[in-house]
C-alpha cells in the first residue's frame, strides 16, 4: 500500500456490500476505495496513514437522492415560509411557520434585513394544506409592506400570493376576470394567482422572477453544502434544460477539488425534439468526469395529485375533482421514448397518475419490443398510485421505480381525505408492493417540494405515517430500516446506472461515505430521521457539516 | 372618429390536438405578406421555411425576409414573450402556437392583462379525420373537449381527405361542442389567413374551392351606445344573460363613481374594464362594439339586456347594426 493510501477507522462501517456486510476500517487512494476489513485485514497492509478521527462514529456509504431539484439551491437565498422545520444549506433549522401571524413574522424579519427599498421580497415553501387550509391574503402581506412588493411562491411552484402593491402595479382588481386571479370575500382580488397569464403579468410587473433566473455557482455550492448537511454524496438535478450557461456552471463547480458531490442532470425532453436531445445527451456525455454525470432524460407525462393534474385511471379522484392534464399526449410518448430508448439513453419518467403510469409502461413495452435492450433500467418517478398489476408490468419489462416515499407523511392525509381515498392512500408510493414484485426501487424527496434529507425519507417508507399522525399501510408497504437504507444507497444509485461506482462501500468505488453518529440499525426505527450527521467524505474528501 | 386605435398589439393563439395541423397553419401564416408576424412556436424542428426566404437564424429566433420572425418556445414560454415585448420592435400580430395538450384559452388570458397586447381570437384546429374518436378516446377526449371551450373560431382540417357525410359528422360534433361558433372547412391548400377581426376568412380560401362557400359564415355586428353610466354589479349579470352567440365586445364603458370611461375587453364569458389607454379617449360614455355569428338576436334584444344594468335615465342614440365601426378593430 502506498504512502498516499489513508486508512479511516471507525466505530463501525456499514458498507451496503452484502458480501461484506460490516467492517471497521477503510482505506482510501487517489480518490478510491482500495480496500474494506478489519485493522488486521488492512493495517497490516505496508503503508498507509491510519486516519482516526471517526474512531467513535458510524460510516455507511453516502447517500444517493436519485429525484432531487438544484433549485433546492436556488431559493435558499429566499426566506423559507413552510410549515414544518427544514434544515438550510448553513445547517441550521430553521423552524416551520406554521400559522399566518408566524408567516408575516418571518417575511417581516426578511424585510427589515433589506437594503435596497424597492427590491421584490420573495419567499417560499408555504402550502396552505399544512396550516389547515387557511389562505394567506394580500392584507396579511400588507402586514410586512405596502410599499415593496412581496410574492410568496407556494411549496408546489404552481401558486403564489401577492400583496396589494403588486396587484395594482399589475392592474389586476375586481374587474379582472381571468381564471388565475383568484377573487376573495370582498370582490377584490385575494392576492393568489396562479397560471400562466397571471404569472406572466406579476413577474413582468416584479421585473424579475426567482424561478427562472440564471443558474450561479453560489446556487451551486449552496445545494452542495444542503448535500453535506443531509448526508447526501451523488444527487440529482432531474429536470433541466441544461442550457449552455448552465452546463458551463457545472463543469466549473464539478472540477473543483473541494467540490463535495456527485451530480446527475437529467436532460429535460420537453425543451428540446427527440433528435436534439439524442445529439445534445451524447454530446454532453463526453464531458462527463468523476463529479459530473450527464447521460440521462426527464420525461413528464402528468401534473400532481394533490394538486388534482395528475392523470388517474377509473374512478379518478376521490372527492370528484375532473381528470387531470397531460404534459405529454398519450400517442406521443410512444414516438419520444423509443427514440431515447434506441439512443441506448436511459429515460426517467414523471407520472404520478395510476394512468400516466399505464402509458408510460405502454411506451416502454413498445419500445423494447421494437428494440429489445437488456439493462435499459428506464425508471418511473413518482408513479404514486401503480398497483401490484402496474408492477408486474414494470419487472417483465427490465424497469426501476422511484417511489415519492415524503408524499406520506407531507400529503398522505390530502391523499386519505380527497384525492385517493382510504383504499388507494393506503399503498400509495408501494415500497412494499416494489419489493415483493421485485422491481428495482429508490425512494425519494423531490427537493424542494420536499426537502433533502434521505434519512427522513427512509423514516417515511419504514414508519409510514402522515403529518397528522395517520398511519398508512404500514403493515403491508412499510420497509424495515436496512431495505430503507437500500433505498437510499446501492439501489438508488442503481436506477441512476451508477452502481458500479457508487452506492456501497466495497474495493474499486469511489470513496464517497456518509458520517453518523449513531447506527441507524442500531436505533428504534421511529428515530432514525434523528440521527446527527456529522459530515460527508466525497472521493477521500473529508467534510464537516456546517452547524449554524 | 370618437375613439382612436391604440398601440395595443394583437394575439392570436392557435390551438389544437396533435396532428390537428397547427405546423402547417403557422408555416402558412409565417409565408404569408399579410403583416409582420411574431409567431412562437413549439417545435422549430417542425417549422419548413425555405432556406432561401430565412435573413437570420440564432438557434432561438428566425428572422425571416418578409419581416416576421419567429420564436422557440422551448420551456421558457414566458420569457420567450417577455423578449418579444420588451425587444422593441414592433409586430402587426403576435401568433402564439399552444401545445398539443394544453389549453389554448390559458395562454390567451395574457393578452387580456398585458396591457400593451390584445385578444383577437382563439383559433382552434380540428383534424376532420380524427375529431370525433378523439372527442371520444377515454384518455384524451376531456383535454381535446377543453380546447374548444374558448374557441372564437374552429378550422376543420383535411377535409379534402373525406367525403362529404364524414365531414358533415365532424363538423356537427364540433358544433354540438360550442353551438354558434363558427366551424370554417379548410385543406392544407385553403387554409385562411389571420381572421381580419371579422373571423372572415381570406378571400382565396372561397375562390380556389367553390365547394366550401355555402358553408362560410357571415358574421353580425353591434353597436349599442348610450349616454350615462352603468352599475357594476349589473353589468356583471348583464354580461352573463349575453347570448353565446355574441364572440366578443368592446369599447368604451362608463362606470358608476369613475370619472372617465373604461376599456372594455369581452371575449366570450371573459371580460377585463381597464383603464383607457394612453392615446385612446371617448367622446362617449358608452360605445361598444361587438361581433357574433350569423345567429346573433335581433339588437333591440342584446341592447334590453344592457340597458338593464344602466343606473340613470339615457338619451339613446340611434347605431346601426351593419355599419362598420371603424373605432375599434375587433
Amino acid at each position: 500500500m502506498s504512502q498516499d493510501t489513508v486508512v479511516f477507522s471507525a466505530r463501525k462501517i456499514v458498507t451496503m456490500n452484502p458480501s461484506r456486510p460490516v467492517a471497521t476500517h477503510v482505506a482510501v487512494r487517489e480518490g478510491r476505495i482500495v480496500a474494506v476489513g478489519s485493522f488486521d485485514e488492512i493495517a497490516a497492509l505496508a503503508g498507509g496513514r491510519v486516519d482516526g478521527r471517526f474512531k467513535d462514529k458510524v460510516l455507511l456509504p453516502g447517500f444517493v437522492e436519485g429525484h432531487s431539484h438544484i433549485m433546492e439551491g436556488m431559493m435558499w437565498s429566499l426566506p423559507y415560509v413552510g410549515a414544518f422545520d427544514r434544515r438550510s444549506p448553513e445547517g441550521k433549522v430553521v423552524k416551520g411557520v406554521p400559522t399566518i401571524d408566524a408567516i408575516v413574522e418571518r417575511l417581516q424579519e426578511a424585510e427589515k434585513a433589506m437594503t435596497d427599498p424597492d427590491a421584490p421580497l420573495f419567499a417560499w415553501g408555504f402550502d396552505p394544506l399544512h396550516i389547515g387550509s387557511v389562505l394567506l391574503t394580500r392584507q396579511d402581506l400588507d402586514r410586512v409592506s405596502t410599499t415593496r412588493p412581496i410574492m410568496v411562491v407556494h411549496a408546489s411552484f404552481h401558486i403564489s400570493n401577492v400583496n396589494t402593491l403588486v396587484l395594482q402595479r399589475a392592474e389586476l382588481d375586481r374587474t379582472t376576470n381571468i381564471s388565475g386571479v383568484v377573487m376573495g370575500t370582498d370582490g377584490e382580488p385575494s392576492g393568489e394567482v396562479q397560471g400562466i397569464a397571471a404569472r406572466f403579468r406579476v413577474f413582468r410587473v416584479l421585473g424579475t422572477n426567482p424561478l427562472s433566473g440564471n443558474l450561479t455557482a453560489d446556487d451551486v455550492n449552496r445545494y452542495a453544502s444542503s448535500c453535506c448537511v443531509q448526508g447526501v454524496t451523488t444527487v440529482t438535478d432531474l429536470h433541466n434544460d441544461l442550457a449552455d450557461l448552465t452546463v458551463e456552471v457545472y463543469r466549473a463547480a464539478s472540477r473543483r477539488d473541494d467540490f463535495s458531490v456527485r451530480l446527475v442532470p437529467a436532460m429535460a425532453s420537453v425543451s428540446h425534439s427527440p433528435e436534439q436531445g439524442v445529439a445534445k445527451i451524447k454530446a454532453l456525455r463526453a464531458s462527463n468526469n468523476d463529479k459530473l454525470h450527464y447521460g440521462i432524460v426527464k420525461l413528464v407525462v402528468d401534473g400532481s395529485i394533490q394538486g388534482f393534474t395528475a392523470r388517474l385511471r377509473w374512478p379518478g379522484y376521490h372527492n370528484g375533482a375532473p381528470n387531470g392534464l397531460w404534459y405529454i399526449a398519450p400517442e406521443e410518448l410512444p414516438s419520444i421514448v423509443a427514440a431515447y430508448h434506441e439512443a441506448g439513453i436511459q429515460l426517467h419518467i414523471h407520472t404520478n397518475g395510476d394512468e400516466a403510469t399505464e402509458v408510460a409502461l405502454d411506451a416502454v413495452e413498445a419500445a423494447q419490443t421494437a428494440t429489445p435492450r437488456p439493462d435499459h433500467r428506464h425508471t418511473l418517478q413518482h408513479c404514486q398510485m401503480a398497483d401490484a398489476a402496474q408492477f408486474k408490468r414494470m419487472k417483465t419489462l427490465g424497469m426501476c421505480v422511484n417511489l415519492f416515499a415524503n408524499h406520506v407523511y407531507y400529503w398522505g392525509d390530502s391523499h386519505y381525505d380527497l384525492t385517493m381515498g382510504p383504499e388507494r392512500a393506503n399503498r400509495l408510493d408501494a415500497t412494499g408492493t416494489a419489493l415483493r414484485i421485485g422491481v428495482p426501487f429508490a425512494i425519494h424527496s423531490d427537493a424542494p417540494v420536499t426537502p433533502l434529507s434521505p434519512l427522513f425519507t427512509a423514516w417515511c417508507a419504514v414508519n409510514r405515517v402522515t403529518s397528522s399522525g395517520r398511519v398508512l399501510g404500514k403493515g403491508t408497504e412499510a420497509l424495515t430500516v436496512q431495505q430503507a437504507l437500500n433505498a437510499i444507497t446501492i439501489d438508488a444509485a442503481y436506477t441512476l446506472k451508477l452502481d458500479h461506482v457508487v452506492g456501497s462501500i466495497e474495493t474499486g468505488k469511489y470513496a464517497d461515505f456518509v458520517v453518523l453518529d449513531t447506527d441507524p440499525l442500531e436505533v428504534a426505527p421511529e428515530t432514525i430521521k434523528d440521527i446527527n450527521i456529522w459530515g460527508t467524505v466525497v472521493g477521500g474528501h473529508v467534510r464537516e457539516a456546517p452547524r449554524a | 372618429m370618437m375613439v382612436s386605435s391604440s398601440v395595443k398589439t394583437p394575439v392570436t393563439v392557435i390551438g389544437g390536438f396533435l396532428g390537428a395541423g397547427k405546423t402547417t397553419y403557422l408555416n402558412r401564416l409565417l409565408r404569408s405578406d399579410s403583416g409582420r408576424y411574431a409567431v412562437l412556436v413549439n417545435d422549430f424542428g417542425a417549422v419548413n421555411i425555405d432556406a432561401a426566404l430565412i435573413a437570420a437564424h440564432d438557434g432561438e429566433t428566425m428572422t425571416l425576409a418578409n419581416g416576421c420572425v419567429c420564436c422557440s418556445i422551448g420551456s421558457g414560454f414566458l420569457d420567450t414573450l417577455g423578449r418579444i415585448l420588451d425587444d422593441g420592435t414592433t409586430f402587426d400580430h403576435i401568433i402564439i402556437e399552444a401545445s398539443g395538450v394544453g389549453d389554448p384559452w390559458r395562454i390567451a388570458e395574457i393578452a387580456l392583462v398585458e396591457p400593451s397586447l390584445r385578444l383577437n381570437a382563439v383559433i382552434v384546429l380540428a383534424d376532420a379525420s380524427r375529431i370525433v374518436t378523439l372527442l371520444d378516446d377515454s384518455r384524451v377526449g376531456d383535454t381535446v373537449r377543453g380546447q374548444f371551450e374558448r374557441a372564437d373560431l374552429v378550422l376543420l382540417t383535411k377535409v379534402d381527405l373525406l367525403d362529404r357525410v364524414a365531414v358533415d359528422s365532424a363538423r356537427s360534433t364540433v358544433s354540438a361542442l360550442r353551438p354558434g361558433v363558427a366551424v370554417v372547412e379548410t385543406t392544407e391548400h385553403t387554409l385562411p389567413g389571420l381572421p381580419d377581426g371579422a373571423f372572415r376568412p381570406a378571400s382565396r380560401f372561397a375562390a380556389t374551392d367553390a365547394d366550401l362557400t355555402d358553408h362560410e359564415h357571415d358574421f353580425r355586428r353591434w353597436s349599442y351606445s348610450r349616454s350615462g353610466a352603468f352599475d357594476l354589479d349589473a353589468l356583471a349579470d348583464a354580461f352573463k344573460a349575453l347570448p353565446p352567440q355574441l364572440l366578443r365586445l368592446k369599447g368604451a364603458c362608463r362606470i358608476a363613481d369613475e370619472a372617465m370611461p373604461l376599456l372594455l375587453q369581452m371575449v366570450g364569458q371573459d371580460w377585463a374594464l381597464t383603464a383607457m389607454p394612453d392615446g385612446m379617449a371617448a367622446e362617449h360614455d358608452i360605445l361598444l362594439v361587438g361581433v357574433g355569428t350569423d345567429a346573433l338576436p335581433d339588437t333591440s334584444a342584446l341592447d334590453a339586456i344592457l340597458d338593464a344594468a344602466l343606473i340613470s335615465p339615457t338619451s339613446v342614440t340611434t347605431a346601426d347594426i351593419n355599419r362598420r365601426q371603424t373605432a375599434f378593430t375587433l
